[in-house]
């Protein structure tokens, strides 16, 4: 289950918000369904080769979002809310759309002119995908 | 059985030029942790204080429950020891020094034992004369592990390796984690590694214990902010700052005391905060030194 | 006391430096069987070889056992063991001890019993073997004294030019006293009071460096490597 994970050095953000991170990307893609049974904090601390309090830390902030669910002795789960996975992708959505107006308003434009960008990107992806 | 790993409190012991003071040091059972430090900071003696192997002039010092020096027997049988100028007997094989271990300790895992030959591309019939460095410190951790001692207490593990047999070795450390009654104290240069697998951090400079606590909690208090100070204005060092280094208008703000205000309070004294970014172990390994020095100058 | 870890570590002691040992026994063996050739220049070397033999067992034995173990850093991981550092001194005492014996019996035996069934030199002469067997044993446990108490090369090397000068010198002096010289040459063992009371003086200084080495031991607190 923790195959693909991987935590990178290089990476500029915490440990603990990579893992966060990856585990919600699986949740998004649906690799892990809603209500399924995850790793231990033990177990995914000794299969990424980090350590505890980081994946312990990385639960509780899943926790805390309502991602995961914990229970003492019991092991942890994906939250079993329906529509989680649309949920998470809609909050990637939205940081990539906040990531893109913060550079936009940095080149002088406005949230406006923003829309007309927004539009020519999806009139080119559309393109692409009919080549 | 809830007592801590390693409990030290108020430990102190004194040599001619060094002199360790007043060290305090708990590690609790199921935990890692990393002890890092300049050269000479009292590493290895803290070390092996905890083994019983030197007598502290004051202070507790009790590992697994038992005190030391006087419970060091006791105490050995659940402590795996492996320090980087340990060596073994050069004119013998590993495998040989496998059964003698094996005929001392009681919970030597032979099945784990030959895991870890593969793993670590040893041969039990290679005679230690002549191997490499990495073979070597692979040889002596793979009898240390294989025994699964309770605790783990490793002086440089991974000084002086490659990347695959750091690698290795992280890994069956790691590994020991998967069992919470099991607990690792490492001594290392290496701040990459410390920072990627302990749960705990104790800084050591110069005979003491500069800084000790949760991986995770100590990382968050270390910041650099990175500000553009208003034309002609040199930046103070707010509270919780422990240092700013300013050329022209541009500034670097580092701080072991983070809190959201803090930012704020540097906008407030007019400059722009344009980057606030986390700190390798590596670079607070540095900063957190020098400000130690410092404040013990003055 | 921690009985069986103290028996491990002898027999660790025990593998490592047999082959040590048998080239000891084999180098005074063929020592004893030279001076048996016939004629007197052979008879001296095999002589002399045959407790160059001896003194070899009871330097190499302290100087590897010891020495070298703790320059060659065998140390730490000796003391990561589950003994004390008095009981690894125990374990030094006894193995260092059991293991000379073995080259020096077995030696001593041999040549008491050459000399005994071969009659080529007169019987008297077996008193003073046995003194003269007995200062390596002496030399030997100088050796661990200072190689144990003293903790470095250093001091090691010291005792053993110590004691190597001195065989040469204790020996002259005891050929000189007209008493031993004397019963050297009678057809049968002459077990005088002198003889005896050097006999008894070897035995008791052995006994009292080993005890005093034990002793000085005790009282360190901190575990050098």
């Amino acid at each position: 289950m923790s195959g693909a994970f991987a935590i990178s050095q290089s990476d500029k953000r915490p440990m603990y918000f990579q893992i966060m991170d990856q585990i919600k990307q699986r949740i998004a893609v649906r690799d892990w369904a809603e209500g399924q049974p995850i790793p231990s904090i033990r177990q995914l601390a000794a299969d990424l080769q980090v350590s505890v309090i980081t994946v312990k830390r990385a639960y509780l902030e899943l926790e805390r979002e309502g991602v995961i669910v914990t229970h003492q002795g019991k092991g942890s789960h994906v939250a079993s809310t329906p529509g989680l996975a649309v949920r998470l992708r809609e909050q990637e959505l939205r940081q990539h759309l906040e990531q893109a107006t913060r550079l936009a308003l940095q080149l002088g434009i406005e949230p406006r002119q923003l829309e007309e960008r927004l539009r020519e990107a999806g009139d080119r992806i559309a393109e692409k995908e009919t080549i | 059985m809830n007592h801590p790993a390693i409990d030290m409190s108020g430990v102190g012991k004194t040599y001619r030029f060094f002199s360790l003071e007043n060290i305090e040091l708990k590690l609790p059972r199921g935990e890692i942790m990393g002890l890092i430090g300049p050269n000479g900071a009292g590493k290895s003696t803290t070390i092996r204080i905890l083994l019983g192997l030197v007598h502290q002039d004051h202070g507790d010092v009790r590992v697994l429950g038992h005190p030391m020096p006087a419970g060091q027997v006791a105490a050995k049988w659940d402590i795996g020891f492996a320090s980087e100028d340990m060596r073994l007997y050069e004119s013998q094989t590993l495998g040989w020094h496998m059964q003698w271990m094996q005929s001392i300790y009681r919970n030597w895992d032979s099945g784990y034992a030959q895991r870890l030959l593969q793993r670590f591309g040893l041969r039990a019939e290679q005679r230690l004369k002549g191997i490499s460095h990495g073979q070597r410190v692979k040889s002596t951790l793979l009898l240390v592990l294989a025994r699964k001692p309770k605790l783990l207490v490793l002086d440089e593990p991974t000084t002086g390796l490659d990347p695959v047999a750091r690698h290795e070795i992280l890994r069956e450390l790691t590994d020991v984690m998967r069992d919470e009654g099991r607990s690792v104290l490492f001594s290392s240069h290496n701040t990459q590694d410390v920072e990627q697998i302990s749960d705990r951090i104790t800084f050591i400079d110069r005979g003491r214990i500069i800084d000790s606590m949760d991986k995770e909690m100590f990382l968050d208090r270390w910041r650099r902010l990175r500000l553009e100070a208003p034309f002609g204005v040199t930046l103070p060092a707010l509270p919780g700052v422990i240092g700013v280094r300013q050329e022209g208008r541009m500034a670097i703000a580092t701080t072991n005391a983070f809190n959201p205000g803090l930012p704020h309070a540097y906008e407030q004294t007019g400059a722009r905060v344009q980057r606030i970014e986390n700190m390798t172990l590596e670079e607070i390994f540095v900063a957190n030194v020098e400000r130690s020095r410092e404040e013990v100058e003055v | 006391m921690n009985r069986s870890l103290i028996g491990e570590l002898v027999l660790k002691d025990w593998r490592l430096y047999r082959p040590m040992i048998l080239s000891c026994i084999v180098a005074g063996v063929g020592a004893l069987a030279l001076s048996q050739w016939g004629n007197e220049p052979t008879l001296v070397v095999g002589a002399v070889g045959f407790f160059i033999a001896i003194i070899m067992a009871g330097t190499m034995l302290p100087l590897a056992g010891i020495m070298t173990e703790r320059k060659n850093k065998h140390l730490a991981f000796l003391m990561s063991l589950p003994i004390t550092f008095l009981e690894y001194t125990t374990a030094k005492l006894i193995s260092t001890l059991l293991i000379f014996l073995v080259p020096w019996l077995t030696l001593v035996i041999l040549a008491i019993s050459v000399i005994e069934f071969r009659n080529f030199v007169p019987h008297g002469v077996i008193p003073m073997t046995l003194i003269l067997s007995g200062l390596p044993f002496v030399g030997m446990c100088i050796m661990i004294a200072a190689a144990l108490v003293g903790e470095s090369e250093g001091w090691a090397i010291a005792a053993n030019v110590f004691c190597q000068s001195s065989y040469g010198l204790t020996w002259y002096f005891l050929d000189r006293i007209p008493v031993l010289h004397n019963n050297a040459s009678k057809p049968k063992p002459v077990w005088d009071p002198l003889t005896l009371n050097i006999l008894g003086g070897e035995l008791v200084l052995i006994l009292v460096i080993l005890a005093l080495t034990y002793f000085l031991q005790s009282r360190k607190r901190d575990f050098v490597f």
